[in-house]
């Protein structure tokens, strides 16, 4: 085996070279030695990490969490989903204990936020409708029930921007990651609708770059249009609308999952596009090389960091169910080609994998270098870990151990049961909306485990990013449906 | 911990603030996952919540809130009460802008500093005033010294481009927008030269010259793509395998709807091994210059730029040169995508007729 080689300077040192020189330094001694062969094979340290996050959520964050105080929220979504993903979940005194406290920040004019008595905001919001989606059940003191849904959608459209965006928050500012927020929060609660996000789907269009990722917004530019039917009204240009901010790992799979999940509103004729085929190569361009163990970078020429494994390494399965890579379109995943049990050895893992980054190599970073002996994960050695980082990572090696697909036949069975509601006159996109969203399913047999299966952690949405039980649960809920038993199809 | 509380002053000390009721963060006396506060930080923000249900909007609110943000940068709630008081007591916005560039740099990191310059700086009293230009234009010199310390700052760089966009796009500032935008061309070449790997930098030119509208002097589209293009090849030249300039050039073709085989011949030398008698047959090309005495060749974005061009050549014999190049990408130059180069050559061969 030969050693992983260094990125190449062109011996032109820069900033940047010399910040990624030091990294790979970093990360090359957290390389086992490939001539050894006596490397244990990595192990996801579970024990370690639950007392991480049982700690954080039963003693409290240090003071050094202060700087989060605004985002109490994600401190308990971060950690309770770390939970779900680690296959652990609270006793009913910590749940309930853990709704009580969400229900604080629910602000009286709808909408949630990042602490008691803070102004609601969409970032909170998402946050603490997962975390109910965890802990939450129907009936008094649940959760559920509680949310005021009427004042969360007038929430929802006073944000609303003529160019299809949102405001986070009354005198916020607009980026995808908010839309993604909302567009998570109105499909888990039954509220979005073709009103809400009219001219979205052209706005997250608009911030992908020339790289191919996206940014975290767009600027809009009007011209007084005089066939206008309101005297100086203004009409939003297709062009100029400049993506703010270059292609970034975060905000391109808010704006991915927020494509997909409005696929269902785009209009028949002149619907607006995104381009998958730079999408994908400047995804798989995120990926490190084995010097930097195959972790993901955020943007072109910055370093590999835990977070992105979900970020970018998340948004491979996104983009498969728009029909870019993965099985081919139009078979049912179940019933491709039997797939080998595979053991663990390198021969044999390529041959059986339709998904287009290195699954393997991924997996390795997070274990070799995401997890801190302390307990919890982190953004790279020596770095300290962090609530964000633990779940960013936990669920990035998710969505490499496990290939989550779109099931046409899932997607029907959840028609046939179908009870629509007679008054409604938007049944049809409720019933798409709630089918898309439940019809994901985990491939038979393409699960793969660096490190044996003793490695293995849940599956997770790969929109949602709830496990589907949880996702089902609320869903069904809020569309007072039932969903039909998931059967495992076991291969002959 | 606690003993340093003496030295702290303390609203709930502060007979100035005995009006206002403070507000205990959480009615539930056991939440989860709480954090551990200092006493100064709960006193303010237990004041703060007084003042929100108060609906206070008194002058020392802009001493609180200033507090809190100082503490806790990312605060929200507290920029967007201090907005609200701001306006409501009708300040002087541009002693609020100065206030900003102490915890701008202090908290670049931070999103709120930046979002709260863009409502000073787009409220009428800025910009409408008649220093509306020296405003705007400090604001340009003040992110300019702040990415020379953060030089890849995303929220400094999409506030840049919000700037430019906002206030310099639209004519109405004539002369001087001709001016800023000839000025920022200049200072793209200078940050590029200090790091030709800041891919922010890349991606701000592209926003200047492509998305932005038409600057005075670029109304021939033909000379700015050549120009653009020509640049991109030269910052390829000293370091080939830098993926910005790559990027950038394959966004200045697509933007443009140019072929990839307009550039057949700079890429060539790029795709190769250096020949040990290359020095001999070196000529000098103005237009497709040769990799510097340092690049390390052959390097993997012109194999993948070479690849391209073979593909769109579409005949069968071009797709199996380009699969060739894929082949080389997934086995030996960059194994880690090998993945996503087998897929192009499944992509491609499917194309071809049987
Ligand atoms: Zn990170």
């Amino acid at each position: 085996m030969v050693a992983p080689r260094p990125a190449p300077v062109d011996a032109y040192p820069t900033d940047t070279s010399d910040t990624q020189a030091e990294t790979e330094e970093t990360l090359l001694k957290h390389i086992p030695d490939p001539n050894s062969s006596t490397n244990p094979p990595p192990t996801l340290q579970k024990n370690v990490h639950l007392q991480f996050l049982v700690r954080n959520l039963l003693q409290g964050f240090p003071s050094r969490y202060i700087s989060q105080d605004a985002s109490q929220p994600w401190l308990l979504f971060w950690t309770i989903q770390s939970f779900s993903i680690l296959q652990a979940g609270l006793d009913p005194n910590n749940k309930q204990r853990a709704i009580d406290t969400i229900m604080e920040w629910q602000h009286p004019d709808g909408g949630f936020g990042g602490g008691p008595g803070q102004a609601p905001h969409l970032l909170p919001t998402y946050a603490a409708i997962s975390a109910l989606a965890i802990v939450g059940r129907p009936g008094p003191g649940g959760g559920w029930d509680q949310i005021d849904r009427e004042k969360l959608y007038k929430f929802f459209l006073s944000l609303k921007q003529p160019d299809g965006s949102f405001l986070v928050m009354d005198h916020g500012e607009v980026d995808v990651r908010g839309i993604y927020c909302l567009l998570v929060t109105a499909s888990l609660l039954d509220l979005l609708t073709p009103e809400l996000v009219e001219g979205t789907p052209a706005f997250i269009a608009s911030c992908q770059t020339y790289e191919g990722g996206f940014a975290s917004a767009s600027q809009p530019y009007f011209s007084a249009s005089p066939d206008s039917e309101r005297e100086g009204a203004s009409t939003l240009l297709s062009s100029p609308r400049p993506p703010l901010g270059e292609a970034h790992g975060g905000y391109t799979f808010c704006a991915l999952a927020s494509w997909v999940m409005l696929l269902p509103f785009l209009p028949p004729s002149n619907a607006p596009t995104i381009n998958t085929k730079t999408l994908l190569r400047w995804l798989t361009n995120m990926q490190g090389t084995e010097i930097e163990l195959g972790g993901f970078k955020g943007r072109t020429n910055k370093l590999v960091d835990g977070c992105y494994s979900w970020w970018v390494g998340g948004a491979f399965a996104l983009l498969e169910s728009i029909g870019v890579g993965g099985p081919r379109h139009g078979h049912e995943p179940e019933a491709e080609h039997a797939r080998e049990p595979h053991h663990g050895d390198d021969e044999g893992w390529d041959d059986v994998d339709d998904v287009l980054f290195n699954r393997k190599a991924l997996q390795e970073y997070i274990l070799y270098a995401g997890q801190h002996p302390a307990g919890g994960l982190r953004d790279k050695p020596p770095k300290a870990a962090d609530a964000y980082h633990t779940l960013y990572c936990l669920c990035g090696l998710s969505s490499a151990q496990h290939h989550l697909v779109i099931s046409p036949a899932r997607r029907q069975a959840i028609y046939d049961v179908w009870k629509s509601e007679p008054s409604s006159s938007e049944g049809d996109i409720r019933k798409k909306v709630f089918a898309e969203s439940l019809s994901w399913v985990e491939e038979e047999g393409a699960a793969k485990f660096v490190g044996g299966t003793n490695n293995r952690v849940n599956a997770t949405h790969p929109i949602f990013n709830l496990t589907i039980t949880h996702t089902e649960g609320i869903m069904s809920h809020f569309y007072k449906q039932t969903v039909p038993p998931r059967v495992v199809s076991k291969k002959a | 911990m606690s003993a340093s509380s003496d030295s702290i002053e303390l609203y709930a000390d502060d007979p100035e603030w005995a009006d206002i009721e403070p507000v205990r963060q959480y009615e539930n006396p056991n939440p989860l996952a709480p954090i551990f506060y200092t006493e100064e930080y709960r006193d303010a923000t237990d004041y703060f919540r007084g003042v929100v249900k108060k609906g206070d909007m008194s002058p020392r609110v802009l001493d609180l809130t200033e507090k809190i943000i100082r503490l806790n940068p990312a605060h929200y709630s507290a920029w967007q009460y201090r907005y609200k008081v701001l306006l409501a007591l009708k300040s002087p916005l541009d002693l609020e802008l100065r206030l900003m560039d102490e915890l701008a740099v202090k908290f670049l990191k931070t999103y709120q500093v930046w979002h709260h310059r863009r409502l000073l700086i787009s409220h009428p009293q800025l910009s409408s005033s008649k220093s509306s230009s020296f405003y705007l234009t400090a604001e340009l010199r003040f992110i300019a010294k702040c990415l020379v310390v953060d030089s890849k700052n995303y929220h400094t760089w999409s506030y840049r481009q919000w700037l430019l966009s906002n206030f310099f796009s639209g004519g109405e500032r004539g002369k001087e927008e001709e001016e800023v935008w000839k000025k920022e061309m200049e200072w793209i070449e200078q940050m590029i030269e200090e790091d030709v790997r800041n891919n922010s930098v890349w991606h701000h030119r592209f926003f200047v010259v492509f998305q932005s509208g038409i600057r005075v002097g670029d109304e021939d589209r033909e000379v700015v793509r050549r120009r653009e293009i020509d640049f991109a090849k030269d910052k390829i030249s000293l370091a080939p395998s830098n993926p910005s300039a790559w990027n950038y050039l394959r966004g200045v073709l697509d933007n443009n709807n140019l072929p990839y085989s307009d550039l057949s011949i700079f890429v060539r030398p790029y795709a190769q091994a250096r020949s040990p008698d290359a020095e001999a047959d070196e000529v000098i090309d103005l237009e497709n210059p040769s990799p510097s005495k340092g690049a390390q060749l052959p390097c993997v974005p012109a194999i993948e730029f070479l690849a391209d061009v073979y593909e769109s050549g579409k005949s069968r014999d071009d797709i199996e040169k380009a699969a060739q190049l894929w082949k080389s990408l997934a086995n030996e130059y960059d194994t880690i995508r090998k993945k996503y180069w087998e897929y192009r050559i499944k992509e491609a061969l499917e194309v071809l007729p049987a």
